[in-house]
């Protein structure tokens, strides 16, 4: 069956099947493209990865059979991805280990397949939170994990702006313009943030640390598509709010850092390169300071870059 | 002067009016480049001599072949340098 986000799952376990497929559906993707993941449920261990040439928290990347393709492999509970070079799907292999744990293995292991496989057919992950403003501008703050983007995103949802993600967003080039899309997840705030905001409630995120507030929960409409006009590099800080234009080339090289998987297979490298180029040239880009004085007016943000 | 240099296969290139990034795929480094350091990366994909990269200069910018040359050099070592350029080049 194929799900609505374009990606089909077979999996002879009909349980497994079934939770990848709501999962899938949940993330909302619109992708065009027809993605497989194929995937079985095995105690068999996996071949050992060899040299990695990427590593993330709990996971590895390495290259496939013959050295062509890529293999990933999930160390929380053993779990193993083969993508064949140029294909559009991805072999999963899970422990039942993994199955036991399943929302943790999609919200890492299988989303960084999908992220994968989504490149091959010109989706370009990006770390970024996405928003439109009030006036229609499309936004996009990109960064680590500590810079602010999450509870900048809340702070912006509860003010009257559109937001797409909080972390994760994917390019794609459509006719001259570089969009952005994003699927639909909590934006996940860790409890500084939330005291910040001063919201009650929330899904609790036990083993991210976190709680997580839907868009439209804080009052947003969930955008699944923005064009980015203005991109943010943000820090936080403790003063006043501030923003300072940033030179292309200087913004290309911050894109790449926070679109690392630009460096994965050398054959997608370059176009992957042009798309972040050519936002870096769409979009208007600021290094801003996140001050406490933008919780009392959240569109100083717009001012700032106007 | 006959010696040949041909890029590190494993770069990736950004032009960026007036100034470019390199991408290391093998070292999974990043770099900013000038325009005239963008140039002749460009020239590199196929195998170039150090006068054949004298003359890249010297058709963009308004340069003595001398200071086109030292430039060349220089370049060539901060390529050595950073791994740049491609093991097998020269002959």
């Amino acid at each position: 069956m194929t799900a609505p986000s374009g990606i089909t799952v077979r999996c002879p376990d009909p349980a497994v099947r079934v939770a990848l497929e709501a999962w899938l559906a949940g993330l909302r993707l619109s992708v065009q493209a027809r993605l497989l993941l194929d995937v079985v449920v095995s105690d068999q261990e996996p071949e050992p990865l060899g040299q990695a040439l990427f590593e993330q928290p709990e996971m590895r990347f390495g290259l496939g059979p013959q050295g062509r393709g890529l293999r990933v492999v999930w160390d929380h509970a053993t779990a193993l991805a083969e993508l064949p070079a140029g294909a559009t799907m991805a072999s999963v292999r899970l422990s039942p280990g993994a199955v036991a744990r399943l929302d943790r293995c999609t919200r890492t292991f299988l989303l960084a397949v999908v992220i994968l496989l989504l490149r091959r057919v010109g989706w370009y992950h990006l770390h970024a939170a996405t928003a439109i403003d009030p006036g229609g501008q499309g936004w996009l703050f990109t960064g680590n994990a500590h810079v602010g983007k999450s509870t900048t995103a809340a702070l912006l949802a509860t003010s009257g702006w559109q937001i797409g993600t909080d972390d994760a967003a994917f390019l794609e080039r459509v006719a001259d313009r570089i969009l952005v899309h994003t699927a639909h997840a909590p934006i996940a705030l860790r409890e500084g943030g939330r005291r910040l905001l001063a919201k009650a409630g929330g899904i609790v995120l036990p083993d991210r640390g976190k709680v997580g507030f839907w868009p439209e929960d804080l009052g947003a409409v969930w955008t699944p598509l923005v064009s980015p006009d203005i991109v943010i590099f943000p820090t936080v800080g403790r003063t006043r709010t501030t923003a300072q234009p940033i030179a292309r080339a200087e913004a290309i090289a911050e894109l790449v850092r926070w679109s690392a998987w630009v460096m994965l297979e050398s054959d997608l490298a370059q176009a992957h390169l042009d798309v972040l180029t050519q936002l870096a040239g769409q979009a208007r880009c600021y290094r801003v300071t996140l001050g406490r004085d933008l919780f009392a007016r959240p569109n100083r943000l717009i001012e700032l870059v106007t | 002067m006959s010696e040949r240099y041909l890029r590190h296969p494993d770069l990736r290139l950004a032009d960026v009016e007036g100034d470019g990034v390199v991408l290391h795929l093998g070292t999974r480094r990043y770099f900013s480049v000038s325009e005239s350091g963008l140039a002749l990366l460009q020239a590199l994909e196929s195998p170039c001599t150090v006068s054949e990269l004298v003359t890249v200069l010297l058709e963009r910018y308004e340069v003595t072949p001398e200071q086109a040359e030292e430039s060349v050099l220089q370049f060539l070592e901060t390529c050595r340098t950073a791994d740049l350029l491609a093991p097998e080049a020269g002959g």
